[in-house]
């Protein structure tokens, strides 16, 4: 992810939203192109996080490539990534082997 | 209706906007950033491309319209509710098109970090990165000042 020139660092750990019949997870990976600021942008518009969970998610992508950002139903994790595959970012769908 | 103008220098500007038209024809049947859809079956994989294909265009014809008779008169582009969220989108188009088709020779670590000597670069490259910049700067500007009005859309 390119460094924005407002980037600030956070030790926070992410905790994605958990829905009753999770199921399936919704997985945004890493790129060297889009702006931190503009990642943080999508995930407050997509999945309507804070300005601080955006961030925080954000910079999980950033330094660990992957962030996983949405737990729940298969159909809606969908709807999900087809919105982040409209603003560009790299998502994915994955079973959650976690439970 | 907040609005943001913004006087570019033309002559700066201006050779990068041939390149922005070249790299959207690119991008009228492909991608910016293909995506893994092996899971999906192959006609609901037809129809997800073909309306990210559509959407992709439609923010394209957004950004290209910034640079009208008004931009080349002034040299000023507008930004506003209505074409804030198509502008910040087809920036990352152009921005994802110029990194795998321009500028591939470039790490990508440098990339992230920005740590780049314009001056070693060969010319063809360092236009490109240039048009990246420029473009990256616009959604920087777009981000800061119209960020509520895009969450809010």
């Amino acid at each position: 992810m390119a460094e924005s020139r407002t980037s600030t660092r956070t030790e926070t750990r992410s905790s994605p939203d958990l829905q009753l019949d999770a199921g399936w997870r919704v997985v945004v990976l890493n790129d060297p192109v889009n702006l931190m600021s503009y990642v943080v942008m999508v995930f407050k518009k997509v999945l309507g996080f804070s300005e601080a969970k955006a961030r925080k998610h954000m910079l999980e992508v950033h330094e660990q490539g992957r962030s996983v950002v949405w737990i729940g139903v298969r159909e809606t994790a969908e709807a999900h990534v087809f919105t982040l595959h409209q603003w560009h970012l790299t998502a994915v769908v994955e079973p959650d082997e976690t439970r | 209706m907040k609005r943001v103008e913004v006087k570019l220098s033309l002559p700066v500007v201006a050779p990068l906007l041939d390149m922005i038209r070249e790299l959207s024809i690119e991008l009228e049947k492909s991608l910016a950033a293909p995506q893994a859809l092996h899971d999906l079956d192959q006609e609901f994989r037809g129809a997800w491309i073909g309306e990210l294909l559509e959407g992709q265009n439609e923010d394209l014809r957004s950004l290209l319209s910034l640079f009208g008779a008004d931009f080349f008169s002034e040299g000023v582009v507008a930004f506003d509710e209505a074409n804030a969220e198509h502008i910040v989108r087809a920036c990352t188009a152009v921005r994802l098109q110029l990194r795998e088709r321009r500028m591939k020779s470039l790490d990508d670590d440098a990339l992230e970090t920005g740590d780049i000597d314009m001056e070693g670069l060969e010319e063809p490259v360092r236009k490109a990165f240039m048009c990246y910049l420029f473009l990256a700067t616009v959604q920087e500007l777009i981000i800061e000042h119209l960020d509520s009005s895009i969450i809010g859309s």
